[in-house]
């Protein structure tokens, strides 16, 4: 300890660099916006009660609202009652920071659709991608077949396309299918994952053919076999792949920026965020980045949680 | 798939080549979909924005015209796409060469020590995990010119000893940088969230890579007469990572080709004070999706492309030569 604390020192400088931005984002997104504007408070910030400005003024009592009230306020002037129900419109608006932050990113923007369609499309892709790459992984790996060579060559030569390099001539495509703006837009590009071919076949290679004999021997089809044979088999590989493409999925901004425009009710959470911040006026800096924090929030706990699966998924590509 | 399912249960009685013939029937049925798939999601559009890159295609018309190579004469005269290639190149450069590195040095550091590794490992992967999109907003209130962290913090240098750092004491004399808005810091902000974002992930690719250098080895070099540290790893530890190398500069490579969210995240419009940051992915989306200029947006791809593909076709023929040492 005493010999390395150079290394340390180094290396806790870098945790400050790494985790500043989180830091920040958390702490905003617990502070009022007056807290923000001054940088002041601390990480919690001093949780005082604050007004909400907005809802004050939607509660602004009328003509109406003063006659109606005017029961509860026998024998005052209307100039007195309207005071009186500010002043509850005021109690009644007001609460801690952190309450206004996050209730903010739920109610000013859909969130929880957001989050729903980031889960809808994150499973979706990730099902597909198995129910097409598992057979196929299995037969380049187990069966001999004319043309198996050349089919794994085209594996081959489709991982050097990148799927967000040719953005434009698939969004032409889903464009003149009328597709754009439908989860078939969000999900399609990704439903073939050559990178989940590979892999599979790199590890069904490794399964004994016994074991395929068999089950051949008790009477499985080949199509059988995939699922009720070599589907368990695959179950760790299957985990890796699963948080590769999750993790891909859910943090992806470019694809659904491109082929979904102006409707919200298929936002995934990283354009729900964009648009936030997009008309979002200068006090809003907490709210949205309670956003920001709830977007982020579940991968990373679920990385703390299981670190090790997760530094083996995202890594993935270093398998080749 | 019934068909196939039912006869072979006959499987003990049939003749070998009736088998062979079941089992490339059952291959072909297991890999059509892919197959399929392959050829209308990736081979198509390569073909397609191929031949689009020769046109004045727009969506909505109906017809378009040949205009053969004016596309790419467009994008090597004129100075948008000058400043789109030096913006991409310069994000290129220095990106990849400081992440891999940090992730070396990091992934060296980090494999000496004994306690608190595994802290470190954790943190430093965390930007890896994290929604890009979200962080580059976070990272936007950090650079705030007057209410951002950074600047309050080196506003908070002023007066101090450190104020003899000529850049501190002319932010305290005049005003600290505004960052995105200005052109001469832009790029270097965009890069530095880039190296922010990705270190993490090589060194984790390195850490794995250090486990599988034999101890034995390090005694020999001893023996040679590889006394200090830096021998040491010139003889042993570098030449053992050259596979991990090899793969870490291609994938950051191709990661860095495709810079986009922090760029579209900062500048909605125009990528940068004065397209300083006009990546080669920003100007696809502007060019092609926004202005529905999609020859133009075409010709950039195909130019895209051929530079991701090129990068990893070496890559492939560096570990075909074997850089291992195993």
């Amino acid at each position: 300890m005493t010999r390395d604390w150079w290394k340390h020192l180094i290396l806790i400088l870098g945790v400050i660099i790494v985790i500043a931005p989180f830091y920040m984002m958390v702490s905003y997104s617990f502070k009022s916006p007056g807290e923000i504007d001054r940088g002041e408070g601390g990480f919690f910030g001093r949780q005082e009660l604050m007004v909400d400005e907005r809802c004050v003024k939607l509660r602004d009592p009328d003509r109406d609202d003063i006659a109606v009230a005017a029961g509860r306020f026998p024998g005052h002037s209307d100039s007195d009652i309207r005071d009186a129900l500010l002043a509850e419109a005021q109690s009644d608006c007001s609460m801690r920071p952190v309450i206004f932050n996050y209730t903010k990113a739920f109610t000013e923007a859909p969130l929880l659709r957001y989050l729903l369609n980031g889960v809808i499309v994150t499973a979706s892709i990730f099902f597909i991608q198995v129910i097409v790459a598992l057979p196929a992984a299995y037969a380049l790996a187990k069966l001999k077949f004319w043309g198996r060579e050349a089919v794994f060559s085209l594996v081959l030569f489709c991982l050097l396309i990148p799927v967000h390099a040719i953005a434009l001539p698939l969004y032409i495509m889903l464009a003149k299918l009328g597709l754009t703006n439908t989860y078939a837009a969000l999900v399609v590009p990704w439903t073939i994952s050559v990178f989940g071919i590979f892999l599979m076949r790199q590890f069904f290679m490794t399964v004994p053919d016994d074991l395929i004999d068999a089950a051949r021997m008790d009477g499985m089809g080949e199509f059988t076999i995939v699922w009720r044979v070599m589907l368990p088999t695959a179950v760790p590989a299957l985990l890796a792949f699963a948080i590769f493409s999750i993790v891909a999925h859910w943090n992806d901004y470019f694809w659904p920026r491109i082929v979904v425009t102006g409707n919200r009710d298929l936002f995934t959470p990283p354009l729900g965020l964009r648009e936030f911040k997009g008309d979002g006026d200068g006090s809003f800096f907490g709210p949205m980045m309670a956003t920001a924090t709830v977007i982020v929030t579940p991968l990373i706990v679920a990385f703390l949680l299981a670190q090790k699966r997760f530094i083996e998924g995202i890594t993935l590509n270093g398998m080749k | 798939m019934a068909v196939i399912d039912v006869s072979m249960t006959d499987a003990p009685r049939e003749t070998t080549v009736a088998r062979a013939t079941q089992e490339r029937r059952a291959a072909w049925a297991l890999t059509a979909p892919a197959l399929i798939l392959m050829v209308i999601v990736l081979l198509a559009p390569v073909i397609i924005a191929g031949l689009l890159s020769f046109t004045n295609y727009s969506l909505g018309n109906s017809g378009f015209d040949w205009v053969g190579a004016d596309n790419y004469e467009k994008l090597f005269t004129r100075s948008t796409y000058e400043k789109m290639f030096i913006a991409t190149l310069t994000y290129v450069v220095t990106v990849v060469p400081l992440s891999v590195g940090l992730g070396l040095g990091a992934a060296l550091l980090i494999n000496t020590l004994g306690r608190f590794r595994e802290i470190y490992k954790t943190i430093y992967f965390l930007p890896v995990m994290a929604t890009l999109l979200a962080m580059a907003i976070a990272w936007e209130f950090m650079l705030h010119p007057s209410i951002g962290m950074i600047n309050r913090t080196l506003e908070a240098t002023c007066g101090t000893p450190f104020e003899v750092v000529p850049f501190i004491a002319n932010g305290c004399a005049d005003r600290f940088p505004l960052w995105l808005g200005d052109k001469r810091y832009a790029i270097w902000v965009i890069c530095f969230i880039g190296i922010w974002q990705g270190f993490g992930f090589n060194m984790v690719l390195y850490l794995a890579g250090l486990t599988s250098v034999h101890r034995e080895l390090y005694h020999a070099a001893e023996m040679d007469g590889a006394k200090s540290a830096w021998d040491r790893f010139r003889l042993v530890t570098w030449p053992a990572l050259g596979p991990t190398t090899v793969f870490v500069v291609t994938i950051s490579c191709i990661r860095a080709f495709q810079v986009f969210d922090t760029i579209e995240a900062f500048w909605p419009q125009g990528g940068g004070p004065n397209k300083s940051t006009y990546v080669m992915m920003f100007a696809i989306f502007e060019k092609g999706i926004q202005q529905n200029l999609i020859g133009i947006g075409s010709a950039i791809t195909m130019l895209f492309l051929a530079f991701v593909m090129f990068l990893t076709l070496i890559q492939r023929w560096l570990v075909e030569r074997k850089v291992h040492y195993k």
